[in-house]
This record gives structure tokens, C-alpha cells and sequence, in this order.
């Protein structure tokens, strides 16, 4: 009945009763063919009458009663051709059902009559198939197995065994699927998920990245990936992890004896074994970054401080079934060597007297990130804060921290510290920024994310008249007054308003990479008028985002065009007022609203003056 | 030899010489501070740049990338190679590059050296 669906409903000059027929097995020529030779027997025994009306009339209609009880007796002799004509149709109307449900041109079936003709007649001289319960040889391996109503026809007619049978499903429907047109549409997404990745920035793809795609989308048929350099490996492995291929059978290609770092950006289909390999292969290796390495045990670390000697910088995120004793075993034999420690996502283990142990035995350590360990707490953040060495530190503690431990900690470390984030402290006051303020001299990376209790006052207080160097890269996001009864906020501004903003701008313009504004959503208008002017420039600004500023409008991003030449990259989400952009060349502007074909518009090589113009032109248009 | 050729050869390992436009060489910056004349190589004075460590089929993929990409320098949405086939580009009529996925490698490398 399979048959039924899809291709072979009522179509054309075939009726209702041929597909009937069709349907149980009953051929119209083979009817016609037993009559012929009872007419010609009933010819013989001189009875013509009741027999020479019936071939006036349209064969099929005709001879269907009648077939159906020459049917029954000689099922036998009749049942090997019909399964193999059964076996056909099934065949056609699957092929004619392929193609995503478009019509192809049948060939075959307007003139079903006659095709069956000689179909019929052609098969009728071949081998016919064995019925179930017989035995044959498999057209590929030539190993005898039983037939069966589901053994599959190979390439040459004739059958399969069962293994083979599914290999042929397999590669067929892999040949179906490569042969589908993809749709439009779907193409278009991949392209714009890629140049959000920052993969290609319009323009043509670079060679590198091809060759790296077409690497990533023959996974399987790799052997060996040679003499690649480090930073090719790294972004191969990055697509590997991307498209959720790097496993057991994948890895060995990223692992040689010589390599200084061992990279996995998701480790999560990888078994104890696949770590026992990477420290066996690579002993050497001074760096080691496993995200996702939720298989990650006791045992791995153990093989791990056995071989590698050498590791100086650890990252491992979600290495949840490593206990507490392995922790602090891990820090008391290889901390010696440590300069870079980070952790994310641990639930499990790793409390706070790890971190002690951490600070004990771990001297040199420069390099601290932690964030997401469910069980670390205040205690933690003490801890910390004897460290020495701490260069660069990144903490995001879920339970709470008191100010005074956090000024403390920076009281103590703010002095050597070029990179600072705290992330999700939202009781940090005032008085933690007046500590940064007041010790942080080299600061290069500020973060201070997700606070509701820092005014905007503390803000600017901390830009102005501040000794250290203008910051590369500043993340302020979602600093703002969150209260659902009162949208507007509160009279004093919480979070970074407009004084800090312009305070901001003033002091790091000249020198930041990166801002990241986003969510706050109570810096005015003027204030983004100001700072964007057109007039002032920052040289070095790649990137901003400026997400739910619901105050800024078009003007402020001509203004940003403007004012930041280097810029590669403008998020705006939710900023209503931002409307008929024209982008300048080489920018990307992801999130602005009623974009007219993507969520992200290019540059289409025009350069910012004439891009501005146009926009001004636009704007003039629309008022008038 | 002041002004500059139009045209530059580029000659790989096996010594397969190709000529091309300098512009579309120079998408490579390697080449193009080789072919610099301020830079005083020897490459700049003769036009030409040897290249011991990529072979005859690969520099050809390469040279052929050179012309891909810059014919598609300010496109917008540019098709990946292998789809260009499927889209209706006729009006564009982009030429694509697709080269066999055996070259791959080999080719990584080059594209990687030459920074393309």
C-alpha cells in the first residue's frame, strides 16, 4: 500500500480502476494476454459468442471480474511475475515521490497502457525474483541469504543481503539528499550566522576559509592533517567543534608530538580513553583548553599529572566529575608551574577551601578566571586576594560577596592588575568603584557588568580624574536600575547614564578597541549626540554595541560612523529609532529593526561620507 | 624599469609559470611586498615570483582565487563557490572557484602562507 502515497495518486489518462489493479497485483497485459488465449482455445472448441464482445470494450474495465477469478487459480504460476511488477510500481511511484513533492515529468505513466506493454514483456523474459523464504546470492558480497519481502534490490537487479541491503539505502538516500537543491533561504541564513561569527565580512570569502569548509565538510574522509601550522589547526579544530564532529575518531588528527597547546572548543563527545590519548600524545604541552569536558574524571587528571610536566596554563570548563580531593591534589603537584588557572560551569565540587589551596600552592599564578562554580562564596574572594601575582582576573561568584571583601581585593591586587571583571556583582556599590579608582593604575580591560546599585555619579566619578591609561576595552552592560514599577528610574540615575558615558568616552577614547554599552538604557540622547559628534574621533574603536539604548536614533549612528574609522562592528538591537541606515564600507551593523532584506546590513563599498549624505538625503526626504 | 608591469608571473615548485594581472597578485600581501619596488626584492626588478614550496596545481587554484576574489571585491552578498552553480546568477556571472577536495590541504597551506 506503500505505493499508494504520493506518486501514485489519480493523475492523467490513468483511472481509478488501473490503479486499483495495479494496487493488488493484478497486470491489465497479463489479463489480456490469458484471454487472447482462452479466446483462441474457446475459438478451438467452437464457442465465440459471449467472448467476442468482451475485447470491443475497454480492455481493463472489461476483464477485471473476470480476471479476478482466473486470479485465484492460477496464483501460483501468476505470483512470481506479479510481485516482481508490484515490486516496480513501488519502485516508480517512491522515484516519482522524490524531489521534495515536484511533479517531475512522468515519463512512464500518461501512457501507461502502452509502457506497460513492453515492460511486461521485458521482464516477463528475465529471471524472475525468488519468493520469501527462498535462498539467494547477494548481488555484492555473493553470500547466500534468505529472501524476505523487505530484501533490497541492488544496482543490477539483482538482490541484497540484509547488510548490504542497508549500505545501498545508505548511500542512496546520501546521493538523494546531495542531489536536493538546497532552498534559498536556508543558504542565506548559514551566510549571515557566518558573518555574525566575524567569518566573513562581506565581499569574497578568503582561501583559507574555503579550504578550512571544505576540510570541515569531508570530516570523515581525513586521514591525517600533516604539517599544519598551530593557528590553522586551532581554527580547524574550531570548526570541527562548531559542526559538533570532533570526536573519538576526529581528535587523533589534532594531536602531534610536537604541539605546544591542546585546543578542544567542545570536548563534550570525547570519552576517558580520547584524554588518556591527548596526554599520551602530546606530554609536552604547556597549554591546555578543554571546554565542555564533561567526561573529564579523576582518573584523566591523574594521567594527566603523570605525563605532562610541562603545563603551565589550564583551562577547563564544565569538568564536572573531577572531585574535591582530585582539585586539590591538582593545584598541590602541578601548581608550582601555574600562570594561568580558569574555570567555568563547576556544580559539583570546588569549594572555597580549594581556592585556598589554589592560592597556597600556585605562587606564580597570573592568570584567574572563575566563574559559574556554584560553591564558591566570600571566602573564596579572601582568598584571592592574597595571590601575589594576579594580573589578569575575572570572577563571576553567584552567592553574595560583601563590598568590603571586594574592596579589599582590589585594595590589595588593584595595583598590578591590567585586566578587571566582575561580573553579576549587583550589591557592588559606590565605594568598589572609588577602590578601583583609587588603586588600579594599569588597567588595560574593565568590566563591570550586570549591577544595579552603582550610580551613575560613582560612574563618572571613577573616569574623572582617574591615573590610570586611557582602557581598551570597556564593558559596562546592563548597569541600570531594574524595577518593573518604575520604568523610567529613579531620579538619580543608577547604572551608566549620560555623565558617566560622556566621563567614559573622555577618559579611554583615544585608545579603547572595544565598548559595549548595551542595556543601558538610561544614557540620553544629547549624551550619545556629544560623545558621537562627527567631530571628535576614536582611532582605535572596532566595536560597539549600543543594544537596548532606546534613546539612540539615526543620527547617532552617522555620528558613529563618523567618529570611529576603524569600526567593524555595530550592534544595535532594540534601537527603535535607528532607521533607513545606509552603511559605509567594511562596517557590519547587526540588529537594527525593519532591515530591508537581513538582520544585519553591509557596507556595499561606498565610503562613509557618501554614506551619511545618502542618509541625510533620506531624512530630508521623509520630513518633507 | 620605473612604472610598473600590468602583469607579473608567478613560477611554483615544479616550474609552471603563470601570468596574471599584478593587481589581482597583489590580493596577497606577501606578494605584493615582494613585488614592491621600494622594498628592493629581487622579485620586484624581474616581475617575478618564485615560489619553492607550492606546486604547479595548487598555485593554479591560487591564481584562480586571485581572479574570484577580486571580481567579487565589493559584491554584498557574495555566493560560496560551490553554491554558485545553484543561485541565479546569471546576470552576475561570478567566477567560481571549486577546486578538488584532495587539493585541500596542500591548498590550506599556501592560502595560509600567502596570507589570502
Amino acid at each position: 500500500m506503500s505505493g499508494r502515497r504520493g506518486g501514485n495518486t489519480i493523475r492523467g489518462p490513468r483511472s481509478a480502476l488501473t490503479d486499483f489493479l495495479a494496487a493488488n497485483n493484478i497486470s491489465a497485459q497479463q489479463i489480456r494476454d490469458d484471454y487472447q488465449r482462452r479466446r483462441q482455445e474457446g475459438e478451438e472448441d467452437a464457442g465465440e459468442g459471449a467472448s467476442a464482445q468482451a475485447p470491443q470494450q475497454d480492455d481493463d474495465e472489461a476483464l477485471a471480474v473476470a480476471a479476478q477469478a482466473e486470479e485465484d487459480e492460477k496464483q501460483t504460476k501468476k505470483r512470481k511475475r506479479n510481485e516482481k511488477d508490484a515490486i516496480d510500481k513501488i519502485k516508480k511511484a517512491k522515484a516519482s515521490k522524490g524531489g521534495k513533492g515536484k511533479k517531475k515529468a512522468k515519463r512512464g505513466d500518461p501512457d501507461l497502457d502502452d509502457d506497460d506493454g513492453e515492460e511486461y514483456e521485458d521482464e516477463f523474459n528475465k529471471k524472475a525474483r525468488p519468493a520469501p523464504g527462498q535462498f539467494e546470492h547477494c548481488e555484492v558480497c555473493s553470500k547466500r541469504f534468505t529472501v524476505t519481502p523487505y530484501s533490497k534490490e541492488g544496482s543490477d537487479g539483482g538482490l541484497l543481503c540484509t547488510p548490504c541491503g542497508k549500505e545501498f539505502t545508505k548511500d542512496l538516500k546520501k546521493e538523494q539528499k546531495a542531489a536536493q537543491k538546497q532552498p534559498v533561504s536556508r543558504k542565506r541564513r548559514k551566510m549571515e550566522s557566518e558573518k555574525l561569527d566575524g567569518v566573513a565580512a562581506g565581499g569574497a570569502k578568503s582561501l583559507v576559509q574555503l579550504c578550512i569548509n571544505r576540510i570541515a565538510q569531508h570530516h570523515d574522509d581525513v586521514e591525517e592533517l600533516g604539517d599544519l601550522p598551530e593557528n590553522l589547526l586551532d581554527r580547524l579544530s574550531a570548526i570541527f567543534s562548531k559542526k559538533r564532529v570532533m570526536k573519538s575518531k576526529t581528535l587523533p588528527l589534532f594531536l602531534r608530538p610536537d604541539l605546544d597547546a591542546v585546543i578542544v572548543h567542545d570536548a563534550a563527545y570525547l570519552e576517558e580513553e580520547d584524554y588518556q590519548q591527548i596526554f599520551a600524545v602530546c606530554p609536552n604541552m604547556r597549554k591546555l583548553a578543554l571546554s565542555n569536558t564533561c567526561q573529564f574524571k579523576d582518573a584523566s587528571v591523574d594521567y594527566m599529572l603523570e605525563r605532562c610536566h610541562n603545563l603551565q596554563h589550564i583551562q577547563l570548563y564544565a569538568a564536572n566529575l573531577v572531585t574535591e580531593e582530585m582539585w586539590h591534589r591538582l593545584f598541590q603537584e602541578a601548581g608550582s608551574k601555574l600562570h594561568t588557572i580558569k574555570l567555568k560551569w563547576l556544580d559539583a565540587a570546588f569549594e572555597d577551601d580549594v581556592v585556598a589551596e589554589m592560592a597556597e600552592c600556585c605562587p606564580d599564578l597570573e592568570r584567574l578566571k572563575l566563574k559559574l562554580c556554584r560553591r564558591l562564596g566570600e571566602p573564596a574572594v579572601e582568598h584571592i586576594a592574597t595571590m601575589k601575582n594576579l594580573k589578569h582576573l575575572s570572577l563571576q561568584i553567584g552567592n553574595s560577596v560583601s563590598n568590603d571583601t571586594l574592596i579589599d581585593l582590589v585594595t590589595k591586587r588593584g595595583s598590578k592588575l591590567s585586566t578587571l571583571s566582575l561580573d553579576k556583582f549587583i550589591d557592588a556599590d559606590n565605594e568598589v568603584l572609588q577602590a578601583i579608582h583609587d588603586n588600579c593604575k594599569r588597567l588595560s580591560k574593565l568590566r563591570f557588568s550586570e549591577n544595579d546599585t552603582v550610580s551613575d555619579a560613582g560612574f563618572a566619578a571613577l573616569f574623572t580624574n582617574w591615573s590610570n591609561p586611557p582602557l581598551t576595552f570597556v564593558d559596562v552592560n546592563s548597569t541600570r536600575d531594574v524595577d518593573n514599577n518604575n520604568p523610567t528610574g529613579p531620579e538619580e540615575v543608577i547604572g551608566v547614564g549620560s555623565s558617566g558615558f560622556k566621563a567614559l568616552m573622555a577618559h579611554s577614547g583615544p585608545a579603547l578597541k572595544h565598548l559595549d554599552v548595551a542595556s543601558c538604557r538610561f544614557i540620553e540622547l544629547s549624551a550619545f549626540i556629544d560623545v558621537f559628534n562627527g567631530a571628535q574621533t576614536y582611532p582605535a574603536l572596532e566595536y560597539i554595541n549600543i543594544s537596548f539604548c532606546n534613546k539612540v536614533d539615526t543620527s547617532v549612528t552617522a555620528g558613529i560612523f563618523k567618529s570611529c574609522p576603524s569600526l567593524k562592528q555595530l550592534v544595535a538591537f532594540g534601537c527603535f529609532d535607528v532607521q533607513d541606515v545606509v552603511v559605509p564600507r567594511s562596517i557590519a551593523l547587526i540588529g537594527v529593526p525593519r532591515a530591508q532584506d537581513a538582520i544585519e546590513q553591509f557596507g556595499v563599498g561606498i565610503g562613509v561620507e557618501e554614506a551619511i549624505g545618502r542618509m541625510v538625503e533620506k531624512a530630508n526626504i521623509t520630513a518633507h | 624599469m620605473n612604472d610598473l608591469t600590468e602583469y607579473v608571473t608567478l613560477i611554483s615548485s615544479d616550474d609552471f609559470s603563470y601570468v596574471v594581472l599584478r593587481s589581482t597578485a597583489c590580493i596577497s600581501p606577501i606578494i605584493r611586498r615582494m613585488l614592491d619596488p621600494s622594498n628592493g626584492f629581487m622579485e620586484a626588478s624581474t616581475n617575478t615570483v618564485h615560489f619553492d614550496n607550492i606546486n604547479g596545481i595548487v598555485l593554479e587554484k591560487v591564481c584562480e582565487y586571485f581572479y574570484y576574489n577580486e571580481k567579487n571585491k565589493d559584491a554584498k552578498d557574495v555566493a560560496d563557490p560551490e553554491y554558485a552553480s545553484t543561485l541565479l546568477i546569471m546576470v552576475r556571472k561570478l567566477i567560481s572557484v571549486s577546486f578538488p577536495t584532495e587539493l585541500c590541504l596542500e591548498l590550506l597551506m599556501a592560502a595560509d602562507y600567502l596570507d589570502v
